[in-house]
């Protein structure tokens, strides 16, 4: 009786690894390495295209940047995969420059004081140029046209605590003792951020509040912070609850959107399509344009493929 | 690659002392205010269930419901009801330490050998008595082996909360853009040295409690 | 700011998106509107990654522990050393672990698997040895006399009177790796801890989202437990104790 029972049990136990390998084998197969989001291509015959490696960085706009783009290259016959939320601008440039991804949204303000580091440009073309031109020398890239829309950062704040304390603009916060600002951690080594504030505006005692998975907003509603970095075209903006402090030393700098390419997707064939492509996209990209989309985001709650898929058809660029 | 990054995590330590000590601090106060209040619910349940012969459904319901239970959902969770801020973490782990002991705290006592609790009873000892003078000081062992584990895990998982505005070392771990990939290891060494130092000091606790046992019978 | 490029075509159509329920407005947690909506395109598929994500890590893991504890059952010199190293795995929290990985593995799956079955081996190691050296020397005794060679003994006796102990472990460790994966969303966009990060993101916290999919983590943990308890019972009838 007891050997009946051992016996079982022990064609039990390698039935059970052998079955759990054979399970890996499956899944291995079936997620096809890596459960990454995929789409497939439509069927296209003109000639090889690229592969094309959409990568966005982490927040919301940008997946709906990446949307954007991406799903109007496929529908141009264009084999595009996407990597999401890759990180901050410094992260998502170092994963261009090693090749994991070749195109993705970037602000041109943040390419020119935060990665090339000049002195800040006086405009928004002369700000787009200075990109331009370091993708191009730096990173063997191409800056496409960009949007007309604009995001930068602010200095957001309650409203009643800035009538409070009587804050109009940046300049007025050396009013204060003290204050605390919230954003993403690469805040305090940006001059568009932190360190501007500290070299720019001259503000001392600062207390960074690194935004840890936690949305500025609610980090600003439960009084954990003075002020914090939320991005201009968010939906809140549009909420008297809350105000921004007019940046007038400029640190926030000029900030359209604009693709980065890797220049070796515009030779060949298709490089003509693929830049017309990316370009009719950015045209199409203006300031409400894109608050609407971040609002279907953020309050519709919907997701930044179901958004960018149905503003490529509303203009045409669904193919 | 990773031998580069062990050495310079030796390097940052030195430098950034001051940092490493306020942050192992914050993992400390919040490991410490999670297993004290975790003693507190799950300590005196676990041993009176224990004690009765009765629950143990439930001590083993608690045991696996625990071990199912995402730190982050909890986090999250706790964020959503109290808000970002340290009563939210706390919270959240206080869920993850009560298993670990509850069931520690059953099985101390009701496996104590009954004869030894049927003489009690005969030599005319109050049920309190039985539980505080026989029952709990033979399962005392058992009963810190369970503390051991909650605090390595309740450690171990505070530094998920430093994702989430909690601070502590897991704040130094989610932010390599500010510390770099060396201040991710040095503060992983430090958490692990601090879940090292608690079980360690419970495992005395342990020994000593063994060790005063052995010689009576 | 909208005047110094020019749109070919003219500007935009913006599309209606419509309006949000009232209970999304209200950010109720159980918006049944949005769940219904949405299982296809974010709960089902992080579900099903979330599983996928575990099965292999368990299955490796397993595989792994296996061989390892045959190693440190037979030969006693290696089991300090190897129960060492898995102790050392576990005592890495995940997020340092998964950023330890990048620089050899890079952001993907591959790194979250490597990390996953490195916890599983602190679990699934330690209990199998275990399992196996709870074996009564009376039994191998009788096994040895019944002339069952070293071989015969271990696949006969040992192991199955081993089984019930590992198939605890496994349950243990299944379980542990289906909270962990959700620590994942750190790194990849995969499993259910990328809803559950994206729900804590958002202004006020997204409250149907996060509980969903969190209530889905559980939910799949339990299940786990319940079926590997089950299979327990199921292999082992005379040890109906766990």
């Amino acid at each position: 009786m007891f050997r009946k029972h051992t016996r079982r049990a022990a064609k039990a136990a390698f039935a059970i690894s052998f079955g759990v390998a054979l399970l890996i084998g499956l899944a291995a197969c079936g997620g096809g390495g890596g459960g990454g989001k995929k789409t497939t291509s439509t069927a296209a015959a003109k000639g090889p295209k690229p592969a094309i490696t959409v990568g966005t960085k982490n927040f919301a706009e940008e997946f709906i940047l990446g949307q954007l783009y991406g799903q109007a290259l496929a529908a141009k016959g264009f084999k595009v995969t996407y990597k999401n939320n890759i990180g901050s601008s410094e992260v998502i440039d170092t994963a261009f420059k090693s090749g994991k991804i070749n195109v993705y949204p970037e602000y041109t303000g943040v390419i020119a004081l935060d990665l090339a580091k000049v002195k800040a440009p006086k405009s928004a073309a002369a700000t787009y140029q200075a990109a331009k031109t370091f993708e191009q020398q730096k990173r063997g890239a191409t800056l496409l046209k960009p949007t007309p829309f604009f995001d930068s950062d602010t200095f957001t704040m309650l409203t009643s605590t800035a009538k409070k304390d009587g804050l109009k603009t940046m300049s007025d916060l050396s009013k204060l003792k003290s204050f605390s600002y919230a954003a993403l951690p690469e805040c305090d080594q940006r001059i568009t951020c932190i360190l501007g504030m500290k070299t720019i505006y001259h503000l001392k005692n600062i207390k960074f509040v690194p935004l840890g998975n936690v949305s500025v907003y609610t980090l600003l509603d439960q009084g954990k912070a003075t002020g914090g970095d939320g991005f201009s075209t968010d939906p809140l903006q549009l909420d008297p609850k809350y105000t921004t402090l007019t940046d007038d030393k400029h640190i926030f700098g000029f900030q359209n959107v604009a693709p980065v390419v890797n220049e070796s997707l515009l030779k060949g064939g298709n490089g003509t399509l693929l830049a017309d492509t990316l370009n009719a996209v950015s045209a199409k990209l203006s300031l409400p344009a894109m608050q609407a989309m971040n609002k279907a985001y953020y309050v519709n709650k919907q997701t930044p493929k179901q958004i960018a898929a149905k503003f490529l058809k509303a203009n045409g660029l669904a193919g | 690659m990773v031998a580069s990054t062990f050495v310079d995590a030796f390097r940052f330590m030195p430098n950034h002392v001051s940092l490493l000590l306020e942050k192992t601090g914050e993992t400390a106060e919040l490991a410490f205010a999670a297993l004290a209040i975790g003693l507190l619910i799950a300590l005196p349940l676990g041993l009176w269930l224990g004690h009765r012969h009765r629950g143990l459904v439930l001590a083993l319901g608690v045991s696996s419901l625990g071990r199912a239970l995402p730190s982050v959902v909890l986090i999250g969770l706790g964020i959503g009801i109290l808000g970002v801020g340290f009563w939210n973490n706390t919270v959240a782990l206080v869920v993850l330490a009560i298993p670990p002991i509850l069931t520690n705290a059953y099985f101390a006592v009701e496996g104590v050998d009954r004869d030894a609790v049927e003489a009690a009873r005969g030599m005319g000892l109050s049920e309190l008595q039985i539980l505080t003078r026989v029952e709990l000081p033979l399962g005392l062992p058992l009963l810190l082996a369970g503390l051991r584990i909650a605090a390595v895990f309740v450690i171990a998982t505070a530094t998920i909360a430093g994702l989430f505005g909690g601070g502590g070392l897991g704040d130094i771990m989610a932010r390599q853009v500010t510390y770099g990939l060396s201040g991710v290891f040095a503060a992983a060494f430090w958490v692990a040295a601090l879940a090292l130092l608690a079980a360690a000091a419970i495992g005395l606790g342990q020994r000593a409690a063994s060790r005063r046992m052995a010689p009576r019978t | 700011m909208t005047g110094w490029l020019v749109a070919k075509g003219g500007g935009p159509v913006i599309p209606d998106f419509g309006q949000p329920s009232a209970c999304l407005k209200r950010n109720g947690w159980f918006c049944t509107d949005w769940l219904t909506k949405h299982w296809g395109d974010t709960l089902q598929p992080a579900l099903v990654q979330h599983i996928q994500l575990t099965l292999i890590a368990v299955g490796i893991g397993f595989a792994i522990s296996f061989l390892l504890a045959l190693v440190g059952f037979r030969w006693r010199l290696f089991d300090g050393p190897l129960g060492g190293f898995t102790d050392l795995l576990y005592a890495i929290p995940s997020i340092a672990l998964f950023q330890l990985l990048v620089p050899l593995t890079g952001v993907t799956v591959t790194t979250v698997e490597i990390a996953l079955v490195s916890y599983t081996l602190f679990i699934l190691y330690r209990t199998m040895i275990a399992g196996l050296r709870a074996v009564p020397d009376e039994v191998l005794e009788s096994a040895r006399g019944m002339g069952l060679t070293r071989l015969q003994t271990f696949f006969r006796v040992e192991l199955p009177l081993a089984a019930p102990a590992i198939l605890a472990g496994l349950r243990i460790a299944t379980v542990a790796t289906i909270s962990i994966a959700t620590v994942a969303a750190f790194l990849i966009d995969d499993g259910l801890g990328a809803p559950i990060f994206a729900a804590i993101e958002t202004p006020d916290l997204f409250k149907t989202e996060l509980l969903a999919t969190g209530g889905l983590a559980i939910l799949l943990a339990l299940v786990a437990d319940a079926l590997l308890a089950a299979l327990q019972r199921a292999l082992t009838p005379w040890n109906r104790l766990r």
